[in-house]
């Protein structure tokens, strides 16, 4: 496995809140090298910045001091709709409260970043379909996400994340709301895709079982990463 | 993401929030139907009376003494406008030099002179007052837009004969007054030769008599001979009225030796200026009525704009979920404009079908005229489209400031919105 290319850069990331007059920094000077192929959960309890540091490597938001290098792109330095489109591009999200549209049907949620990215119909289409399938939800695809079970709308949520075949997929405590035997089964469709695919993945989770996955473990504390360990045994 | 697919996702909001759409496509309904409703009704009542008034004839130039600055107009045979400025009737009077002097206008087809006033009539032992109208009957066949129902109008010969009102023959005295009856008017006895059709002519007073002006000279005792209270002339079909009117006021203004505004003792009115001013009237009638409607309208849009910063509010976290997977600005501003446009136009084909029916129901007799006749409704193709156009432009413009401000949410905030 190619595990060369650096594709997203930390360098000394900063990020702080204003608090009416008081300044609250979540993130002390971060600086993290995310190579294409790695596997890589960011743990830490909560208030610890790992939340913030999701949302920045997600380019959901942008730091207060030092920079973020997208594939050697500052991101502070697009504008918000390029952005859009090159996050949608390179980055799949999983979030923890599976974050479906609640009134489009699993295929529709599927279809919808291939909508945003303009890919044709009839691609996007069986694109969507063969990752449902992936997932095992060929049958459920009309269902709205409130007809589906919570492991259900995870794999949902996880099928449009793969749809558009993104370099980096993100994935903030994609087990939180499951029991732990759906958590185990996501958490296992998460590292074949890695295995088999070769994708990035970065997880945010307090889930020590589920960290052990990774391949390097990222842990935070007040806005300082403490320890960078790495755990190639699984 | 492309247009079309912006459309979709529009729709695909506007179904999943039944409720709420309908009841702000329901203040849009109200609006576009209460426009469209009104101002066919404005319409109908425009058409209605210009309908009234193309029967008599644009050609007609009536002269009346007196003159009023303030409204510098009369209705045609109802002697000069009243006015606080008005020369007093007394004072101006028309006569045989004016009528010269339109004799030498070659535009003017036919000269009418006529004297009015009141007297008593007696038919069957009873009495009343009434007005009595002398006209030249050499001309006055031409001149009159007056129909006849039963007999005839004046013919030259005639002499102590009346033409009158389809209400004095039917229910005035107790008995009716047939053709060929003889009614006693100040002592003088006239035969009844003609009666005119009901609700003929504008200016028709069903109680209307008419007779021979020498007739009428002997029976309105106050009248001087050759003395009128108003001309009416016609004008030849090919003249340009305006023109004539100019003609006419330039040969009096001589004879009458009035040299400037302050002297003028007369008033030329032609029947097209009596049109242009109803008509001018009837459309800004329309205009408020429309105008009120409009404010519903207003309503509704207001309804409209709260129903999307409503909806931006509640999809905050859908807009963060759609940004953080590739969703740019314009795509969401798209979404939700549409989304506004589309309760918009639905609003207005639903308000334009409620509209028409409103607007026959009303033509259909719930409102009528004074004279029991009901209005007729006029639904115009361009008010239709005015108000589908208005309704979408009004849905779009309502939901552009909450699109803007959905649009511009951050992502990361917008997920975190609970």
């Amino acid at each position: 496995m190619e595990q060369n290319k650096t594709l997203l850069n930390l360098e000394n990331v900063w990020k702080i809140y204003k608090m009416g007059e008081v300044e609250v920094p979540a993130l002390k000077g971060i600086t993290v090298t995310i190579k294409k192929g790695d596997f890589i959960a960011i743990v830490g309890a909560s208030g610890s910045g790992k939340s913030t540091m999701m949302n920045l490597i997600g380019c959901l938001d942008i730091p207060s001091k030092g920079r973020i290098l997208l594939k050697d792109r500052d991101i502070s330095q697009l504008n918000e709709s390029d952005l859009a489109s090159f996050r949608g591009k390179t980055i799949g999200f999983i979030f923890q409260q599976y974050n479906l549209i609640p009134t489009m049907s699993a295929f529709e949620n599927v279809m919808l970043p291939l909508e945003f990215q303009e890919i044709d119909d009839k691609i996007a289409s069986k694109r969507s379909m063969d990752i449902l399938r992936f997932v095992g939800l060929e049958d459920k695809i009309d269902y709205l996400p409130t007809q589906l079970s919570g492991g259900q709308q995870q794999r949902v949520s996880i099928a449009r994340c793969l749809a558009t075949d993104p370099e980096i997929i993100l994935a903030d405590e994609p087990t939180g709301a499951l029991d732990s035997v759906t958590g185990k089964n996501i958490i296992e469709m998460l590292y074949k895709f890695w295995e088999d695919e070769g994708k990035t993945i970065i997880m945010v989770t307090h889930d020590q079982n589920l960290a052990k996955y990774a391949h390097t473990i990222i842990e935070l504390k007040d806005g300082e990463i403490i320890k960078t360990q790495n755990n190639q045994v699984n | 993401m492309k247009i079309y697919k912006c459309l979709k996702i529009a729709i695909n909001m506007v179904t999943h929030s039944k409720l709420r759409s309908w009841l702000t496509i329901i203040g849009i309904v109200i609006g576009v139907a209460s426009v469209i409703a009104l101002v066919s009704i404005g319409n109908g009542m425009e058409a209605g009376i210009n309908d009234e008034l193309s029967g008599l004839g644009g050609n007609i130039i009536t002269i009346t003494p007196g003159y009023s600055k303030a409204s510098g107009m009369g209705m045609p045979g109802h002697g000069p406008s009243s006015g606080s400025e008005s020369v007093s009737e007394s004072d101006a009077i028309l006569g045989r030099n004016d009528v010269q002097a339109l004799k030498s206008i070659p535009e003017l087809a036919y000269i009418d002179t006529n004297i009015k006033g009141n007297a008593y009539v007696y038919y069957f032992g009873k009495s009343a007052q009434l007005t009595v109208t002398g006209v030249d009957q050499s001309v006055w066949s031409y001149v009159t837009t007056l129909e006849i129902l039963e007999g005839r109008l004046l013919d030259p010969a005639d002499q102590n004969v009346v033409v009158i009102g389809y209400d004095l023959s039917r229910n005035y005295f107790d008995e009716p007054i047939g053709i060929n009856k003889i009614l006693t008017i100040e002592e003088k006895s006239f035969k009844v030769v003609g009666i005119l059709d009901e609700g003929s002519g504008m200016s028709s007073n069903g109680l209307s008599i008419y007779m021979p002006l020498q007739s009428a000279y002997q029976v309105l005792d106050d009248k001087t001979k050759n003395e009128y209270d108003s001309i009416t002339v016609i004008a030849k079909d090919s003249a340009d009225i305006d023109s004539v009117v100019a003609k006419i006021e330039k040969k009096l203004d001589i004879v009458r030796h009035v040299n400037t505004i302050d002297d003028k003792d007369y008033t030329v009115i032609s029947m097209k200026q009596i049109l242009e001013q109803i008509s001018s009237v009837t459309g800004m009638i329309t205009l408020f009525l429309g105008f009120v409607a409009g404010i519903s309208l207003l309503v509704g849009a207001v309804g409209i704009a709260n129903t999307m910063f409503t909806a931006v509010l509640e999809k905050t976290k859908e807009i963060g979920i759609m940004k953080a997977i590739g969703a740019r600005n314009r795509d969401i501003m798209l979404i939700f404009l549409f989304n506004s446009g589309l309760v918009g136009i639905i609003g207005g084909i639903i308000g334009v079908f409620f509209g028409i029916v409103a607007s026959y129901l009303l033509g259909g007799g719930l409102m009528s005229t004074p004279r029991g006749d009901s209005i007729e409704t006029v639904v115009s193709l361009e008010i239709v489209v005015l108000a589908l156009f208005i309704s979408v432009v009004v849905g779009i413009s309502a939901g552009m400031i909450p699109a803007y401000q959905g649009s511009k949410l951050k992502p990361v905030d917008a997920l975190r919105y609970e």
